[in-house]
Order: structure tokens, then sequence, then C-alpha cells
């Protein structure tokens, strides 16, 4: 269980983190969200100790981090995949980690196995491609058999067998009861594997509530989406039933304030005959990009020639 | 669907892989940091890169060592010390500087949160490895320089008052010189400052003085690091050195303290700046 | 939302020409002086060099006869830490920092990177020489205004030596460049550039004995020890610091300033096309 309370982190004059509050309960998976340098990696960092915040708490299992009798069976972190001397094996990386806290070489091999770095085991750090990178450092978060997980970006860098290993591995992981914290920037694969959501902006909170909830803020959840062979009449009765109507390309029409049904009898009612008529789902990218399209650090201009 | 499992029994349960009796302790702190210094080649060629330095120099020195120079026979054995030094003073900074240039450091003190008892490993770590590399080099010095005893050289006589506290504090200077790189390493964080800084404490700016000869130079001489070398030299050595100091009169036991001191200023500043500081 | 067809529009190229030497000696300048470590240690060269020279002056200004202007390169005793460090850190910096991955994606060919660097970094170390020359006059200047003892800076093959200094300055900046291209990494070629720069000569004077047993300066003679010394890169270059009228390091053979600077430069080049061997026939990684 990890606990943020009012946390506030200033480097100088710049504030990374402000204020912010949040929970990761057991046995559900927390997604972090958030742009580019709103926070989320500093959190992080304050959860396991290695800053110090300026003001505000952080807690693992109702405790602070440096008090925890033996921190890699409580928590296992993996903050940034370079992490590693380039110049040691991963099997030594992985032996110097669990020596601090006495664990066996039996259990350096088995999450070594578990991760799929068997065949890299012996090869210097150094040599490794990203992905193997990306590994090696879940293979330490792992090694302790922690009771919470903290991963920055777990699947950056993997191949989509990584990918998927990843989300089963993070459900699996959390159906046993443990925390989850992940951060990510794939919206569709953490709305695949999280439970929770936790979106940040500018050091701030934006969101916390479920990936359900999340998607249904987004705009275009529940609007109706209808393509008729006489958009012009429809469009009039609807507008006459008080919904809201936006024309698209193609003849469609997207109808907000109603329901697919009452459409459906709307469009009887003209005559016209339906091609296509739906609801529209929102999705996490989305809720996400209009919720944080304020709290953007780095933003990046139109492209060229105004395509959208 | 299985019930979930809650939190609490989750964080109570036994880990897997977990000793009898879980947790950090120093040992464990100090087996990994072990581990760690033994698992890098580089670090092994650097202590053979020592050990060829002081053997090749007491060789290339001992060549040209004439019977009426004055020169006693530990002299003839140490005198691999000057360059040697350097080795040392780069694999203390080496221990310190590698987790922040590498980034290690996000691992190991995410282990072990509490930090000071890394920073405890890697005194006991690096002082033991320095020695273990000092007894060598001072072995193949011995050796290297069995030709130039055969000619000119004088013969290492432990009778000769001095001789077996200046092959004693070559082991024992070589480590204390590692350690003054562990701490500046450690305090410094970058391996350009700390080498640069240690050069200048343990063999430069004493040259650098010994061109402006008089009481301020010659006290300043006396109180840094490099004082610590009179360690190595016999007692008629010393004598010479003493009478034409103008500074205070250290003598051999007063270099070491004032070597020992520097080692201990700087391991604490950089135990306070690993403790108050975050580590990125 | 209303979808925009748009057609693609060819890039024209303006500019048919890619990195000339020139592009590339300025790109080089300016990524060299965007980075605060530069800067800093020539900061702290100058400010160390200064130091030196106004206390040593001050010290030999208690002697009855005192030329002020023979002081002025004291500072270079230990202010040629600096340049050295300098150079190294602009040569491994490049690898150090994986910028070469960049770097060697826009200029496939190479040797004009390293070509455009040591033109910048000598251009550099020149400036960094003439700031250290200043200061150290500037060092004299107290010590001779209390002794009432004029500054004339044309006199006694002063020029000389300040020049000579610039050079030096100069010329240590290249050698440190030229170890870390070579090397590639910081602490080894910090530590060779120390080795053969600042200890080795401390190591050669354990064991030499230029007088041979005797008091008298009329009994000098050349040794081998003291040949070698005099062919190290910082003893030699050291040579052009002094006057010529000084005459020989004891033990060496006569070089003279312009000799010394042939001894830096032999070795700047040594280093140099090693390090342009290395770049061309092996991968970067």
């Amino acid at each position: 269980m990890i606990e943020v309370e009012a946390l506030t982190k200033r480097y100088g004059s710049t504030t990374a983190v402000d204020g912010l509050t949040f929970a990761a309960r057991p046995g559900t998976v927390t997604g972090f969200l958030g742009p580019n340098g709103a926070g989320k990696s500093t959190t992080m960092r304050v959860v396991v100790g290695l800053e110090r915040a300026t003001s505000g708490a952080t807690r693992v299992d109702g405790r602070r981090y440096a008090d925890l009798p033996a921190p890699l069976h409580a928590v296992g972190v993996m903050l940034d995949a370079r992490s590693v001397h380039p110049g040691r094996t991963a099997y030594k990386h992985l032996l110097a980690m669990a020596q601090t806290h006495g664990i066996g070489k039996a259990r350096v091999r088995e999450v070594i196995a578990q991760t799929g770095l068997e065949p890299a085991a012996q090869r210097r750090a150094g040599t490794f491609s990203l992905g193997m990178g990306q590994r090696l450092g879940i293979a330490g978060a792992l090694l302790g058999d922690p009771a919470t997980l903290i991963l920055d970006e777990p699947v950056n860098g993997l191949d989509p067998d990584g990918v998927l290993w990843i989300r089963r591995l993070v459900r699996e992981l959390a159906a046993e009861g443990r925390t989850v914290l992940l951060s990510s920037h794939l919206m569709y694969e953490l709305a695949l594997c999280a439970d929770r959501v936790v979106i940040i902006g500018r050091g701030r909170l934006l969101a916390d509530a479920s990936v359900q909830e999340i998607v249904d803020r987004s705009e275009r959840a529940g609007t109706v989406r209808v393509r008729t062979t006489d958009p012009e009449t429809l469009a009039r009765e609807l507008l006459a039933l008080g919904a809201q109507v936006v024309p698209q390309t193609g003849g469609a029409l997207e109808v907000t304030g109603t329901t697919v049904d009452d459409v459906g009898a709307a469009a009887r009612r003209c005559g016209a005959t339906v091609l296509e008529l739906g609801t529209q789902t929102g999705s996490l990218e989305e809720a996400y990009l209009q919720l944080t399209g304020d709290a953007v650090e780095y933003r990046t201009a139109d492209t060229l020639g105004g395509a959208r | 669907m299985t019930p979930v499992a809650t939190g609490a029994s989750v964080a109570a349960r036994v880990a897997r892989g977990a000793p009898a009796r879980p947790g950090v302790t120093f040992a464990r702190a100090l087996a990994a940091e072990w581990t760690k210094l033994t698992s890098v080649a580089a670090h092994a060629w650097l202590a053979l890169g020592t050990v060829v330095a002081a053997a090749g120099t007491a060789f290339g020195l001992g060549m040209f060592v004439r019977p009426d120079d004055g020169r006693s026979g530990s002299w003839v054995v140490v005198s691999g010390f000057v360059l040697a030094q350097l080795g040392f003073l780069v694999l203390g900074s080496l221990v310190a500087t590698s987790e922040y240039t590498t980034g290690t450091a996000r691992t190991t003190f995410v282990a072990v949160p509490r930090r000071l008892p890394v920073l405890g490993a890697q005194v006991l770590v690096t002082a033991g490895a320095a020695l273990l590399t000092a007894l060598v080099a001072l072995g193949a010095s011995y050796l290297a320089t069995t030709s130039a005893r055969a000619g000119d050289a004088p013969a290492l006589d432990l009778s000769v008052p001095g001789t077996a506290r200046a092959l004693l504090g070559f082991v024992v200077v070589s480590a204390a010189v590692a350690l003054l790189g562990l701490g500046l390493g450690a305090l410094l964080r970058r391996p350009a400052d700390a080498l640069v800084v240690g050069v200048v404490l343990v063999v430069f700016g004493d040259y650098v003085l010994t061109m402006f000869p008089g009481p301020v130079a010659d006290t300043v001489r006396a109180l840094l690091p490099s004082s610590g070398a009179r360690l190595l030299q016999d007692d008629a050595a010393l004598a010479g050195l003493d009478a034409v100091t103008r500074g205070p009169q250290l003598g051999a036991w007063g270099g070491g303290a004032v070597l020992a001191a520097w080692v201990l200023v700087l391991l604490g500043a950089a135990a306070y700046r690993l403790r108050r500081h975050d580590v990125r | 939302m209303t979808a925009t067809t748009t057609t693609p529009v060819p890039v024209t190229t303006r500019t048919a020409s890619g990195p000339t030497f020139g592009r590339v000696v300025a790109s080089e300048w300016t990524k060299l002086a965007s980075l605060r470590s530069p800067w800093w240690t020539a900061a702290v060269t100058v400010l160390v060099s200064l130091l030196i020279t106004y206390l040593s002056a001050q010290a030999s200004s208690v002697d009855p006869v005192f030329h002020p202007l023979s002081d002025v390169n004291t500072g270079l005793l230990l202010g040629q830490l600096g340049p050295l460090v300098l150079g190294v850190l602009v040569g491994a910096g490049e690898f150090r920092t994986g910028a070469f991955r960049s770097t060697f994606t826009v200029v496939p060919r190479r040797w004009p990177v390293l070509a455009a660097q040591t033109v910048v970094v000598g251009g550099f170390g020149l400036l960094l020489g003439v700031a250290v020359a200043v200061a150290g006059v500037l060092g004299v200047v107290p010590a001779a205004m209390a002794r009432d003892v004029p500054v004339d800076l044309g006199a006694d093959g002063t020029p000389g030596v300040l020049l000579g200094m610039v050079l030096y300055v100069a010329g240590l900046a290249l050698l440190g460049f030229a170890l870390g291209a070579l090397l590639r990494r910081t602490v080894p070629a910090l530590l060779t550039a120390f080795v053969l720069v600042l200890i080795l000569p401390i190591v050669l004077m354990l064991a030499d004995d230029p007088y041979g047993g005797s008091m008298s300066a009329a009994d000098v003679r050349v040794t081998p020890l003291g040949t070698i010394g005099v062919l190290l890169p910082g003893t030699g270059g050291q040579l052009m610091t002094m006057p010529a009228s000084n005459g020989p390091i004891d033990g060496s053979p006569d070089l003279g300033p312009v000799g010394g600077g042939l001894v830096l430069a032999a070795w700047v080049l040594a280093f140099l096309v090693a390090a342009a061997v290395r770049l061309r026939s092996r991968d970067v990684r």
C-alpha cells in the first residue's frame, strides 16, 4: 500500500510536485499518468527515499520507506533501466542487490528465469539492448518478492511479447493481493491492465478514479453516431428534440443529448434509411488529453499544412 | 474466481527467497559491496596496473642508485609509491563515483535506504582491496629491485632504524590514500573532480609548495595529506627532512596523523552529504 | 471534426552542400562554449595563477635584487592543471555523454570533427593562455609597486616568456584533448595526463643526480634521466615559459624555449594521430 499525502517537492524555484495526495491500494493496479515533466518520476523517487520531500509525506505499508526493516521485501522498484554498471554482468548486479538482504542465489536465478534473462545473465550489462535492460530492471524489482511494486514505464522498449508479458504479470501480481503502481505513456495498454488511474499535470492531481469513470468523462463518451440517406432532415428532427448535432463527412451526424433508441426512432419518422447507428465510447487517451490539455509542459507546434 | 488476498495478508506473508531473518544488516551490506567491487574487470586491471607501476618505478629508480647516495635499502623498495599512490587514489574514488556515473546509486540506496551502512561497507571493502594490492606491490617491488641490490643499491636491512616502519608504511599509507579517494569520490560524486583534488592534495600540492620554501609554505605542506608519505621514510631520511623544514617538525607518526585526520574529515563530510542530499 | 486532405508537398533543398569544415568548426565551438565546465575550469585556472603569482612575487620582493617579471610564470606551476583537465573533459566528453552518436551521423567522415575540435580547443586554449599571462603580469604588479621597481614588459626576454606561457597553456589543453579523444574515458585519460605531465618529472627527480656528487655548479652534466625528463611533454613545454638566458634545466641538454615547444608539439601530434587512427578504423558504439 502506498500513501502520498500533500507531497510537495521543489528544486530551487521549480516546483516538480505540488500538494499531491493519492493512494495505491493492495489488490489493484494503479496507473500513474501525466505529461512529460509532470512529476511522476519525482513522486516515485520520493516514495522510495531517494529524494527528500520539501513538505508532505509518503508512506509504504503505513511507514516511512527508510523505517522499513527489509525494504526489498516490502517494495520492488524499477525507476530507470540505466541504473546498472555497464561493466557488471546481470547476474552479479542482481546478486549484489540480493546480498544486501541475505537473499540467496537460488532466488536470483529464479528471478532471472522469470524475466527471460537466462541467455544474457552472464553478459555485461553494457551490451544489453533497451528491452533487456528493462527486463533486468524488472528482475530487480521482483527479487525480494515484494508486497508492493513501483514501476516507471516498464514497457518502454519491450517487444510485443514483452508488453503482453508485463500486462499479465502485473495483473497476476495484483490478483495475489499486491499493490502495483505503474506509470506509462501507452494509454491503451494502461487501460487494459490498470484498475484505477491517477492523472497528474504540472505536479498537481488532475484525476484519481477508476479507468471506467475516467473514460466516461471524455467528451465523446455517450455520443451517438448515425449515418443515413437523408442527414439534413434527420438533423432538423433531432434539433427539434433538443439534441446537439454535429455534421461529419460522408453524411454522418454526431448527436449528443439523446439516446441511441431515440435517434433510431427519429430516423424512422423522417423516412431516412439508417446505414450506421451506434454509441461512441470514450477512450482513456482522449480523456487524458482533455484533462491534461492545459497542463502540458512541453508542447509541440501544430504540424505543417494545418493537418490534424 | 478465487478470492483476492488482502493487502495485509500479502504484506505479512514470508517472501520467496527471504532468509530466516530478513532485512538489511551491516554484514550483508559488506558482502554486497565486496561483490560489486570484484565484479568489475576494470578494478582488477587498475590493481594490476598499480602493482606494475610500483614495481616498475622501483626497478627503474633502483638502477640509478649509487652507494654514496645516502639512500637506504628501504627507500629502494618503497620508491615506487610515488607513482603507485595514484592507482590507490583512483581505486577509492571509483568505488564511490561509479555509483553516481552509472546510476547504480538508485539501486543501492533503494535496497539500503539508511545509506550510511553502504558507505561504511565501502570503507572496509576499499581498505581491504587496497591493503591486498599494496602487499602484492611491495613484494613485487622487492623482487624487481633484486638486481639493483646485487649491484650498487644498499640491501634491505631491518636493523636500520625505521626500515620496518617504512615497509609497513607503504602498505598502510596506500590504503589511507585509497580511503582519501573514496571520501573525495563520495563527497564530490564526479570522477574528474575527485581525481584533480586528490592529486593536488596527495602529491602535487606538496611539490608546488617546495618551490617556495618558507615558514608558511612549509606549514601548509605539513598539514596536507601528502605528509602521510613520511611514514615511508626511514629515520635518517626523516631527520634530514625535519632539519630542512621551516614549518612544524612532524616526524613519521605526525605525518600519519595528518593523513588520518584528512581521511576522517572527508569521510565524515561524505557521510553528511549522503544522508542529507537527494540521490539523483 | 472536419478532416482536411493534404497533398504531399515536395521538400526543396535550398542549400545543396552539407557539413563543410568551416561549419563543423562553428558547430564544435558552439558545443564547447555551451558547456559549463570549460568556463569554470578556465576561471579557476586564472584565479589560481593570479594568486600564486601574487604570493610568489611578495615572497621574492624581500630579496635585495628583485626582478618582478621573473615571477610572472610561477602561477603556471599549479595552473597547468586547468588546461590539461579542460582538454581531457572536452576530448572524452563526446564519448562519455554519447553525443558522438549524433555528431558522427551528421559528419560521417569523422576526421573533420576531430580536426575541428582540435582547432576549437586550441583556440580556447590560446584565449585561456592570454588570460593566464595577463594574470601573471597583474600578479607581480603590487609587489613591484611596493618596491618601486618599474614593470617593463619589453625587457629581459619577457615578451618571449609571455608568448611561451600562452603557447604552453594552449599546448596542454591540446595534449589533454588528444588523450581524451584517444582513450575516450575521462578517468584513464586524466590519469595518463597527470602521470605524464605532473608525476613522472617528480619520479625522475628522485633518482637523478646531475651534479655527480659534487657541490659545484660547474660540474653539472647531462644525465640520461635528465634527458628523458626534458623530453616529457610537461617539462619540455615548460621551457617555453622560461627565458632562454636561464639555460638548461640541471642535467638536461639545452633545448631552449623553441626546442621545448617542439617537444610538447610532438607529443600532441602523436596522440592526435593515434586518436584519428582509432576514429577511422574502429566501430563507434
